[in-house]
C-alpha cells in the first residue's frame, strides 16, 4: 500500500474486484475504476466510480460503469473538466437548497413569536406550494446545470483546479454553516425589516393600515427577490438560460400573484385582490422590496468583495487573467504558471524524483550564471 | 460497378460522433463578471448615493405626518385602589356590567397644522388576531351567499345558538367585534366622523354578500362584542369589515372613520369615548389615534432611517475598500497569489 504504481498481470475478474476493494477498504480515498472488457465489470462495479470504454471488447464494461468513454484518452477530460466543473456545481446546489429553504422557513418561526406560539402562517397556503416548484427551483437547475468557473481549456491547462475538488474545498463544514448562517441572517433581516416598517401606522394614503394577507405578502415578495438575486451573485458564468431561468422566475411570481389574486374569492380567499387592489399599487411595496433585498444580500457581497480583492481563489486569479487579457499579452507567463501547476499534480516516485532533479538543475543553472556574470 | 459498390459503402458508414451543437458541448455564449475593485468602489457608491436620498425624502415625509396617540382604556376607568389585583379585578367588573355608564371623555390638543382628510383608528395592543384559532374561525361562503346560511364549518364555538339555528356571520371573528365608538367634539362643537369607505372596495363587493343579513348574532350566553343592526346587509356594515380583516401582529390599528375638515393648531378636540370593550381580562391596551397621511402612509420613521443608514455605511464601505486597497493593492491576475506560488511544493 506504500507503492504509488503496482502492475497486475494476468489476473482474473474476481481478483481485479478484490484488489480494487482492498485499496478502496485501506486507503478509504476514492477509486476509479476504468475498463473495457467484460473480464473489468467486477472491477468497476466493486470501484466508487466505474468507467468503461466501449469499443473493440464489446459494450459489457459500459452496461455496467457509471461513465462510459469511447476512448482511454478521454479519461483526462471526463476528470479534470467535466469532474472538477461537477464537484462545483454539486457544491454550490446543494449549499444553496439549504439556504433557499432556511430562509422560507425561519420567517414562519419568526412569526409565530408574534402569535402566541399557535402555528399560524405568515403566506397563503398556495404562496409556499409554489415556492420550491415554480418560484425558485429553476435558477438554482440553472447553475447545477451551466455553472463554469474557467472554460474546459484552461481546465486542461491547470490540472491544479482539480485538486480543489480532492481538498474538499467547495463542500467542507466551513462553507455548510456559512451558508447556513446566512440563510438565518438573511430570514431575520427580511421579517424584522417588513414588520417595523409596515406596522402599525397606515401604509397607503388613503389611511389604510396593513393586515396580514398585505405582510405575508410583502414579506414573501422580498424572499422570492432575495433568493433569486443571491443566485446571480452565485453565479460567475451567465449564459442566456440563465438570465430567462433567474429573472424569469420572478416575473413567475408576479404573474402568478396577478392571476391567483383575479381569481373568484372561493380560491384565493383572504388575498382576493390583494396585489391589483390593495399593496400593488403603493410605493410602500415596492419601497420596502428594495431596501430588504438589498439589506439581505449585503453580508454576502461583502463577504465575496473580500475574498475576491484580498483573500482569492486560483479560480479567481485565472478568471482575471483571461479577463485582463494577460494569458495573450503575457505568454511566458501564462504557460509557466502551467507548467508549475503540472507539478504540484504529479504523483509517482520516479516522476517525483525526476521533478526534484530539474529543480536542483535549474538552480544550479542560475548559480553558474551569476558566478560567470560577476 | 466496383467504383460504385466502393462510393455506396463510404456513404453508407455513418458517423457515430453526436452533432455538435453549442449548448451540449457546454459552449454557450456567456458574460462572465468579475468583481474588480472599480466595480466594487461603483457598487458601493451607487447604492450611497441612490439610498440616501430615498430615505431622507421617507423620512421628511414621515415627520410631515402629524399623529396623536392616547390610550385610554385605564384612565377610563379609574380606580383609586394601590393594589394593581383589586384595579383589575374592579376594572373588569365595571366593563362587564351592563347598567354602568361607559361613556369617557378625554382631551387632545392639536400639536400642528392638520390637514383633512384625517384619519381617525382605534389601536389595541396585546389582542392576538393572528392566534391560528382565531383566523381559522370564519366562513367565507356563508358571509357572501345567502343561501349557504347553513355552512358553518369551522365557526364553533360560534356557529349555531342555542336553538341549533345558525348564526350569520358566524365564527369568533366576526363575534369579537369591537365596540366602542367615538364622538368628537371641537371647541364644543361637534365634529362628524365619516364613517363611508373605510373597508377595501374588493370587501364589500365581492366578498360579503349584499343580500346577507346578521341574523341570530350574539345571541349566545357569552356577547363578546357589537351586536350588528339586522337590517342592514353585511357588505354595508363597514366596521364589521374592516375588524373581519385579521391583523397580523398582536399591536394593530384599525380605521374608524375619516375627519373631513382641517385642524388648526391648539385647538382643543375632545373624545366622548364609549368604553364598551372588554380587554381588562387580558390585560390589553386600548388607544385611540388621529392621524394624517402622506405619500409613503402614516407616521413610519423606520424605513427612512434604514435606507439612510445602509446608503451612509454603503458609503463608509466604499471609502474603508478604497484606502484598504491603496495600502495593500492586488494587481489583476497576478500569478503570486497562485496556490502553487504561494506555497511551493515540497517533496
Amino acid at each position: 500500500m506504500n507503492c504509488d504504481v503496482v502492475i497486475c498481470c494476468r489476473v482474473s475478474p474476481k481478483q481485479k474486484a478484490s484488489i480494487t476493494r482492498m485499496v478502496k477498504e485501506h486507503s478509504g480515498k476514492t477509486i476509479l475504476a476504468i475498463g473495457d472488457g467484460a473480464n473489468d465489470v467486477g472491477m468497476i462495479q466493486e470501484a466508487d466510480i466505474g468507467v468503461g470504454i466501449s469499443g473493440m471488447e464489446g459494450m459489457q464494461a459500459v452496461m455496467a460503469s457509471d461513465f462510459s468513454l469511447p476512448q482511454f484518452r478521454f479519461l483526462e477530460r471526463l476528470l479534470i473538466v467535466h469532474g472538477h466543473w461537477c464537484y462545483r456545481r454539486i457544491s454550490k446546489m446543494i449549499l444553496y437548497f439549504v439556504y433557499k429553504n432556511v430562509t422560507l422557513g425561519l420567517t414562519l418561526f419568526y412569526y409565530n413569536i408574534f402569535t402566541g406560539f399557535s402555528g399560524q402562517d405568515l403566506y397563503d397556503d398556495w404562496y409556499m406550494t409554489m415556492f420550491n416548484v415554480l418560484l425558485t427551483s429553476l435558477p438554482v437547475l440553472s447553475v447545477g446545470v451551466l455553472e463554469q468557473d474557467v472554460s474546459s481549456d484552461v481546465c486542461l491547462k491547470f490540472p491544479a483546479l482539480y485538486q480543489q475538488g480532492q481538498r474538499n474545498i467547495c463542500f467542507g463544514w466551513k462553507r455548510i454553516i456559512g451558508w447556513i448562517l446566512n440563510g438565518i441572517l438573511t430570514s431575520l433581516t427580511i421579517f424584522l425589516l417588513n414588520i417595523y416598517a409596515l406596522s402599525p401606522s397606515a401604509i397607503t394614503k388613503h389611511g389604510y393600515t396593513a393586515d396580514m394577507e398585505h405582510i405575508g405578502t410583502i414579506t414573501y415578495t422580498s424572499i422570492i427577490w432575495t433568493v433569486n438575486c443571491q443566485v446571480a451573485l452565485m453565479i460567475s458564468h451567465f449564459t442566456f438560460i440563465s438570465h430567462i431561468l433567474i429573472w424569469g422566475s420572478i416575473i413567475c411570481w408576479y404573474i402568478f400573484l396577478y392571476t391567483y389574486d383575479i381569481l373568484p374569492p372561493t380560491y384565493p380567499k383572504i388575498v382576493f385582490h390583494v396585489f391589483t387592489e390593495q399593496i400593488g399599487p403603493e410605493p410602500a411595496y415596492w419601497i420596502v422590496t428594495l431596501i430588504v433585498v438589498i439589506v439581505s444580500l449585503l453580508p454576502y457581497f461583502i463577504h465575496i468583495v473580500i475574498q475576491r480583492s484580498f483573500f482569492p481563489m486560483d479560480d479567481h486569479i485565472i478568471q482575471e487573467m483571461k479577463y485582463s487579457g494577460t494569458d495573450v499579452s503575457d505568454g511566458p507567463m501564462w504557460l509557466r504558471e502551467q507548467e508549475r501547476s503540472k507539478q504540484m499534480t504529479q504523483v509517482g516516485y520516479s516522476a517525483r524524483v525526476d521533478a526534484k532533479i530539474r529543480h536542483l538543475q535549474e538552480q544550479m543553472h542560475r548559480k553558474r550564471k551569476s558566478f560567470y556574470s560577476s | 460497378m466496383s467504383s460504385g459498390d466502393g462510393a455506396s459503402q463510404s456513404s453508407s458508414k455513418k458517423s457515430k460522433k453526436p452533432t455538435y451543437s453549442r449548448f451540449t458541448q457546454q459552449e454557450l455564449p456567456a458574460f462572465k463578471p468579475i468583481l474588480t475593485p472599480g466595480l466594487i468602489m461603483a457598487a458601493f457608491v451607487f447604492l450611497g448615493i441612490t439610498f440616501i436620498p430615498i430615505g431622507l425624502s421617507h423620512l421628511s415625509a414621515s415627520d410631515n405626518v402629524v399623529q396623536l396617540v392616547d390610550r385610554y382604556d385605564e384612565d377610563c376607568i379609574p380606580t383609586y385602589n394601590s393594589n394593581p389585583e383589586e384595579a383589575h379585578n374592579k376594572r373588569i367588573q365595571y366593563i362587564r356590567d351592563a347598567s354602568t355608564n361607559k361613556t369617557c371623555v378625554r382631551t387632545l390638543i392639536v400639536p400642528k397644522k392638520m390637514r383633512h382628510p384625517i384619519f381617525v383608528y382605534y389601536q389595541l395592543d396585546d389582542f392576538y388576531q393572528n392566534h391560528r384559532r382565531y383566523v381559522k374561525s370564519r366562513n367565507d361562503e356563508q358571509y357572501r351567499n345567502p343561501s349557504a346560511e347553513r355552512k358553518t364549518a369551522n365557526c364553533e364555538p360560534e356557529a349555531v345558538n342555542d336553538d341549533h339555528e345558525p348564526i350569520v356571520p358566524c365564527g369568533l371573528i366576526a363575534w369579537s367585534l369591537f365596540n366602542d365608538t367615538y364622538s368628537l367634539l371641537r371647541n364644543d362643537v361637534p365634529l362628524p366622523i365619516n364613517k363611508k369607505d373605510i373597508a377595501w372596495q374588493s370587501d364589500k363587493t365581492h366578498k360579503f354578500g349584499s343580500n346577507v343579513y346578521p341574523k341570530n348574532f350574539q345571541s349566545r350566553s357569552l356577547i363578546g362584542g357589537a351586536t350588528l343592526n339586522e337590517s342592514i346587509p353585511l357588505n354595508q356594515q363597514d366596521d364589521l369589515l374592516v375588524w373581519m380583516r385579521t391583523a397580523a401582529l398582536p399591536s394593530f390599528r384599525k380605521l374608524y372613520g375619516r375627519i373631513e375638515t382641517d385642524l388648526e393648531a391648539n385647538e382643543v378636540i375632545k373624545v366622548v369615548i364609549q368604553n364598551n370593550y372588554n380587554t381588562y381580562t387580558f390585560n390589553g391596551k386600548k388607544k385611540f389615534v388621529i392621524s394624517t397621511t402622506t405619500w409613503i402612509g402614516g407616521k413610519n420613521d423606520f424605513l427612512g432611517k434604514v435606507y439612510i443608514t445602509v446608503g451612509g455605511a454603503s458609503l463608509f464601505i466604499a471609502i474603508a475598500f478604497i484606502s484598504v486597497y491603496l495600502v495593500m493593492p492586488r494587481p489583476l491576475g497576478d500569478p503570486s497569489y497562485l496556490s502553487w506560488n504561494k506555497n511551493p511544493p515540497s517533496n
